[in-house]
């Protein structure tokens, strides 16, 4: 009854606290005679009460069920319990304890009639009241509380720490310094009480033990009770008051009733009986055995729809073929070598039936793996997720857009009319004089040519030493001036085509006076030279680095040359007329690989790998950045309306860019496998062209409508073959006839073709 | 706060509340996983596929829908209840309380799936929509052995077979059957009813093999399921022609393990009794003179007391005849075709051959049929039989009026709706080869030869104005019926002939505009040629007239470029799967000139 208990904390510090109990234990001592007395009577009332209510119980419940007594019986108890528990619960649960080991050492020392001498003055001291005396053990205990509080935790966690924990304040508790080895031993040595000394580590400090202490512990250590004073055998106190019982028990009779059969359950039989004999309740009746089938589905008229989700219904299995025949044709059992070949394949792709042939059907064994299939049938319909899927069932096609019809889209070049042949080299770079009349070669074997379009005579050849990388003849029909790239010079040719006087005219433009020294403040340090080239009878433009390509200004005095490797110098723009040649104003971001003049506008676009930048040349600031989102930009071509774009690229892509749109291109059509050469665009005729490296030219419809709304239309027209491909090269120009809806071909097998409509 | 927010108490939305994963369903439901694999096959709830996964990619995704569905089934309250029940046998077992064990043991709650049936399937149109898997199963367990170490009961494998017998009878008796295919796993049947194509496999009739890996309780759960399913739609059909289900069966066949035949019979009873009532006494009066043979027997006179005293017995030709002027008005075309098919055979079996497969195909198409064995409707020494079906070496005795075949030939025959030589199938050669009707061989892309001589066979057989060889007497005995066939056949041949011709005129002219157009594309480039190249002297480095196959594929090539990515990813697998299938074809193609080059270096 008495059960003791113990707060959490204090649990916890219950091994640590040992040593301070016992000696509360032993200044406490045996309690004032009064306290004990007064307990002992209490307990004895309470103790009599409990036993003997139920006796008394019994007796007032005598016509009752014994079992109604024996709740009221407990009833009682409980209202006991509950009392006594209500006395301790005023106290605290140490407390307690400390109350019965005192009740129990003043038995002890009533028994054995010892005493102790040494705790004599503390037993006068606190002879006043038990209570006091409680109270005041709990307020002793406090102040030996424990410096730390960190609770029951394993104290290594603090062995890194600098404290060991915290005080009741929250605050740390710092460690304390650690001795020597050898001091701490030799002071220990000096020490005679040092064999008392533990050292506490929860709370950081060394105690000494008292001589009680070890008694207590020496005691324990041979397995007696740690106090002295207590006996285990104390003599045993009955409780119960024999006052006028001979036993514990009532010795009532036991009443008649518990010799008669019962009336009620006689009547509950009779009732049975009845309804035994009435069929009511019946034996060995099996349940009724009901039809295992009827007509469910009586008229499906009336029936109501499926509830709940969309029922999917599951695949049916697939249907067999030919070959799961028990004798199918032989083409279908695969030979020796395939089925060694199955073997090698990885388990998944492996066939799952081999077809196998018996020459009649008694030879045909059961089939092994029936359950199986008819298993993994079933996991497939009650765990594969079912979803409805759409399967197109369409006609391949069907798939392809509706184009307009080419015949209606003519006139556009077909076929090869004319070839013009006469260079040992790759052509590299072709262009079309203004007029039409004339077109103009470069090859790598360092020669640039002219020919007759009509004709495919070649009237003019220069032979200029290096591989020429790109020629523009000058679009101006009154100026027969032809731009050619070689190596790192730009030559300006005097072609000779024009007449007399616009042949004097030219001789005057073409002509240098000085040997121009380049003039530091004016051209911003650009080592270009306009050098008289007399041989070739032209100008020639000395650049420090290798010159890719050189565009012409519609109006035919500037032109502009791209140095792709001179960094910010890397396009100059020069001036014809004042033989000046001048940066632009603009930082390039990246390696530029392709430039152009607008066709109507001051505007300059500048292609860089992956972008092309728009540039205003009057206002000098970027009017549009565009982004290809190929990998390799490798030419451009501005459609002489001006507002949209070819870009053609290394990896095969041709992108249609209509400015005033998007910034992203229009259509990117994937024609060729190979890289594009060169895109161009014709002046006059709604066609554009690519050439590749695969051989081939393709030709577009490219309509723009002067309708803004009206998105541009673009249809493929033809793809032109008959180059050759040389070391990987396939087509490397393509440049239209200014008038007619021709397209010039130049090849790396050195033959430059006309295709005509 | 995390990116994914959301307040305590808002509600989930979307794919996460529409689908949660199985052991979410499991907790929800509070029942344990197998019961809860046990609901779902029973109720027919399948796993879905959420568009977006909200607890990943491992999971098992159910809608939410499906489990509310479960939670309110009243199966689960039963299933809960069952539990409970066997919680009282086994405390009283455990008690030594035998009297109660034994007196709970006897009233063990059950439970019935047919709500759940009619539930699943509303019309029975549905029923027979997913009736493959479940006469698949149906079939594979009657099959089976009943191992108690799995826990196939011996009644569920014996009710199976019931059920499957129950089936073919029916199949077999309404002459619904299409198609027949024997395959290595066993034979395929294809039956249609109510236009629904139903497919069944059957294991070969052999000693099955029971494999450790497999787990039977849930094979068990469907069969269940499948079972009851069947037995309903049985019930329905029989219903429908008019005769009582369950059917009782003479238990003397039933012991001979000839239950096919034994339901058949029930079923002329049954029409019998049915067309007596209807009709008139005369004819059953007839039926029974005629049926009264040497087959007439103690049993088979208690079972036709059973059925409503009527004393007629044999299944005999004119009861097959009663019957169809009866019904080939309700019939379509097809199932008249099926059901003439063996009209004027009679077959017998020998020993080997598998009984019960042919039991039910014969019948099916008409034919009448014998086997060697007690309960058989007529001897092997029956003079009219026309075909004896063998699979034998070689055969001893022979009699003269009867061809020797193996069993393929009957399939065979089936598939192709005619009367095959049986020259090919004679006993001791190999039978040419099985192919399966299931095939569509000019989708497929390859044709076997064997198809094409069936084919030819059957052209042959549509043109033939005179009735079959082999058509017996009774025919010639009626010259009216005999006129009406000839009629019928004449107009039918016309009818070939005419649309016959009409195809070959139609051919011709594709043919020649196919002609035209390539001349005209030919014509047209030459003159565009001739029109714009005025001055002659082109230096014709390439073909003066460019590749018809390249301008088509340059055609093509411009097409795809001018296609968005999309199609164009579509259109290249479909080309994928065009080349796989051709690469199929190619294969056979390779191996079948490879085994002709093999044969002819062989002679």
């Amino acid at each position: 009854m008495k059960v003791p208990r113990r707060s959490a904390r204090q649990k916890n510090l219950q091994k640590d606290a040992e040593k301070e109990e016992a000696i509360n234990l032993l200044e406490q001592k045996e309690n004032t005679e009064e306290a004990v007395e007064r307990s002992k009577d209490e307990e004895a009332v309470e103790e009599e009460n409990f036993v003997e209510s139920p006796v008394v119980s019994d007796d007032d419940d005598d016509e009752d069920f014994s079992d109604d007594g024996s709740l009221g019986e407990s009833g009682s108890e409980d209202s006991h319990l509950s009392g006594e528990e209500d006395v301790f619960l005023s106290s605290d649960g140490e407390d307690s304890f400390d109350a019965k080991s005192d009740d129990v050492s003043g038995n002890g020392a009533s028994g054995s009639g010892r005493d102790d001498t040494e705790h004599g003055k503390d037993d006068d001291a606190e002879s006043d009241d038990s209570r006091t005396v409680v109270e005041e053990s709990d307020s002793s205990e406090d102040e030996v509380d424990p410096r730390n509080t960190v609770g029951d935790v394993p104290l290594k966690w603090y062995k890194e720490e600098e404290h060991i924990g915290y005080d009741l304040a929250g605050k740390k508790i710092k460690k304390k310094e650690r001795q020597d080895k050898l001091d701490s031993f030799l002071a220990s040595v000096d020490d005679s009480k040092n064999w008392r000394k533990i050292y506490d580590e929860y709370n950081d400090e060394e105690v000494e033990l008292t001589k009680e202490e070890v008694k207590v512990i020496k005691r324990l250590l041979k397995g007696k009770a740690p106090h002295a004073d207590f006996d285990p055998y104390a003599p045993y106190v009955d409780w119960f008051s024999w006052d006028d019982s001979k036993h514990p028990l009532s010795s009532a009779p036991e009443p008649k009733r518990r010799f008669i059969p019962s009336k009620w359950e006689s009547k509950k039989v009779v009732q049975y009986v009845r309804a035994i004999r009435k069929g009511l309740i019946k034996f060995d009746e099996k349940p009724k055995e009901e039809p295992s089938a009827y007509l469910l589905w009586g008229d499906d008229s009336s029936a109501i729809d499926r509830q709940g989700l969309a029922y999917i219904p599951a695949p049916k299995p697939k249907l067999p073929g030919h070959e799961e025949s028990y004798n199918p044709s032989l083409e279908y059992i695969p030979t020796q070598e395939e089925i060694n070949s199955y073997q090698l394949m990885f388990e998944e792709d492996r066939p799952k039936f081999i077809p196998k042939r018996f020459t009649s059907l008694r030879n045909v064994p059961a089939y092994e793996k029936a359950v199986n299939e008819n298993f993994g049938r079933c996991l497939d319909l009650y765990l594969c997720p079912r979803a409805r899927k759409k399967r197109i069932n369409i006609d391949p096609e069907s798939l392809k857009p509706k184009l307009p019809s080419r015949k209606d889209l003519r006139p556009y070049p077909t076929s090869c009319y004319l070839e013009y042949k006469g260079h040992k080299g790759p052509v590299v770079s072709i262009s079309t004089e203004s007029t039409g009349q004339w077109i103009a070669s470069g090859s790598s074997d360092g020669t640039v040519r002219i020919w007759e379009v009509e004709t495919g005579r070649c009237i003019r050849i220069w032979d200029l030493g290096e591989s020429v990388s790109h020629v523009s003849w000058n679009p101006l029909p009154e100026r027969p001036i032809l731009a050619a790239c070689i190596g790192e010079d730009v030559y300006l040719l005097n072609t000779g085509l024009g007449n007399a006087e616009e042949q004097k005219s030219l001789d005057e433009l073409l002509r240098v006076e000085t040997p121009s020294t380049p003039d530091d403040s004016d051209n911003d340090k650009i080592a270009v030279n306009w050098v008289q080239d007399d041989k070739n009878g032209g100008i020639r433009l000395k650049h420090f680095k290798t010159v890719s390509s050189v565009e012409w200004h519609r109006k035919g005095d500037y032109f502009s040359t791209l140095m792709p490797s001179a960094q910010s110098k890397a396009v100059l723009i020069h001036m014809l007329s004042k033989k000046q040649t001048q940066r632009i104003p603009f930082k390039l971001h990246g390696l530029p690989v392709s430039t152009a003049f607008h066709p109507s506008r001051s505007a300059f676009f500048i292609s860089t790998k992956k972008n092309i930048r728009v540039y205003d040349l009057l206002k000098q600031k970027l009017i549009k950045k565009l982004e290809t989102g190929v990998r390799e930009v490798s030419s451009i071509a501005v459609h002489p309306g001006g507002d949209n774009l070819i870009v053609g690229s290394k990896d095969g892509k041709l992108c249609w860019f209509d400015m005033d749109l998007s910034s992203q291109p229009y259509r990117v059509l994937n024609c060729h496998p190979k890289d594009i050469n060169r895109v161009a665009f014709h002046r006059s005729y709604p066609l554009f062209a690519s050439s590749s490296d695969d051989c081939t030219a393709y030709v577009f419809h490219g309509m723009v409508y002067s309708d803004l709304n009206q998105n541009p239309l673009i249809v493929p027209l033809e793809i032109l073959r008959g180059h050759a491909s040389e070391n990987g090269r396939g087509v490397m120009d393509c440049k239209f006839h200014p008038r007619q809806p021709w397209l010039f071909t130049a090849g790396a097998d050195s033959v430059i073709k006309l295709y005509c409509h | 706060m995390p990116k994914h927010y959301r307040p305590a108490g808002k509600k989930k939305e979307g794919n996460a509340a529409r689908y949660i994963t199985r052991s979410q369903a499991v907790k929800y439901l509070q029942v344990s996983l197998s019961l809860f694999r046990k609901l779902c096959i029973l109720k027919g709830i399948f796993p879905r596929e959420p568009k977006k996964k909200v607890k990943g990619n491992h999971h098992t995704y159910y809608h939410t829908k499906d489990i509310l569905f479960l939670k309110h089934e009243p199966l689960l309250e039963k299933f809960r209840e069952m539990r409970a029940y066997e919680k009282k046998i086994k405390k009283a077992v455990s008690k030594k309380n035998r009297d109660l064990a034994e007196r709970l043991l006897t009233r063990k709650p059950s439970y019935t799936l047919d709500m759940l049936i009619r539930e699943r399937y509303p019309k029975f149109i549905d029923a027979l929509r997913d009736l493959d898997d479940c006469l698949s199963m149906v079939h594979l367990f009657a099959a089976l052995p009943a191992v108690e170490r799995e826990k196939i009961p011996v009644n569920r494998v014996h009710n199976c077979r019931r059920l499957g017998h129950e089936w073919q009878a029916y199949i077999a008796r309404t002459h619904k059957l299409r198609k027949t295919f024997i395959s290595v796993k066993g034979i395929y049947y294809q039956a249609e009813i109510d236009g629904q194509k139903i497919t069944w496999l059957t294991p070969h009739a052999l000693q099955q093999v029971l494999p450790d890996d497999v787990d039977y309780n849930i094979m068990l759960t469907f069969l269940e399921f499948y079972e009851t399913l069947q037995a309903f739609v049985n019930f329905k059909l029989y219903h429908s022609i008019n005769v009582k289900y369950p059917p009782i069966l003479d238990p003397r066949l039933e012991a001979l393990a000839a239950d096919l035949y034994a339901l058949s019979r029930y079923f002329d009873n049954r029409a019998s009794t049915a067309e007596s009532s209807t009709t008139s006494f005369s004819e059953t009066d007839v039926s029974k003179d005629q049926g009264e043979g040497p087959n007439y027997d103690e049993s088979e006179l208690r079972l036709a007391q059973l059925q409503q005293q009527i004393p007629s017995n044999e299944p005999g030709a004119l009861m097959h005849l009663v019957q169809n002027a009866t019904e080939t008005d309700e019939d379509d075309s097809e199932t008249r075709e099926c059901k003439t098919l063996f009209k004027d055979v009679k077959f017998f079996l020998s020993r080997e051959v598998p009984r019960e497969s042919l039991l039910f195909v014969i019948p099916a198409f008409g034919g009448s049929v014998s086997w060697d064995g007690e309960g058989a409707p007529f001897k092997e020494t029956d003079q009219n039989i026309t075909h004896q079906i063998v699979d034998r070496p070689t055969q001893g005795h022979k009699f003269l009026s009867r061809e020797y075949v193996q069993p393929q030939w009957i399939y065979d025959c089936v598939n192709a709706r005619i009367l095959l030589p049986v020259e090919e199938y004679i006993v001791g050669r190999i039978p040419p080869p099985h192919l399966s009707p299931f095939v569509d061989n000019e989708a497929e892309g390859y044709v076997p030869e064997y198809a094409e001589t069936i084919k030819r066979l059957q052209a042959a057989a549509r043109n033939e104005v005179l009735p079959m060889p082999g058509v017996g007497k009774e025919d010639l005995d009626d010259p009216q019926n005999l006129l009406v066939e000839g009629v019928l056949d004449r107009a039918e041949a016309i009818e070939a002939a005419t649309k016959k011709r009409k195809m070959s005129v139609l051919q011709k002219q594709y043919h020649d505009e196919l002609k035209k157009e390539l001349r005209s594309t030919q014509i047209s480039t030459a003159s565009d040629g001739n029109k714009e190249s005025v001055p002659e002297h082109v230096d014709a480095g390439e073909d003066s007239l460019p590749d018809l196959s390249q301008i088509s594929k340059d055609a093509d090539s411009m097409s795809k470029i001018v296609m968005p990515r999309k199609k164009q990813k579509l259109l290249k697998a479909m080309e994928i799967g065009k080349e796989r299938k051709q690469a199929s074809v190619d294969r056979l193609k390779e191996r079948k000139r490879k085994i002709e080059e093999g044969k002819k270096s062989g002679k």
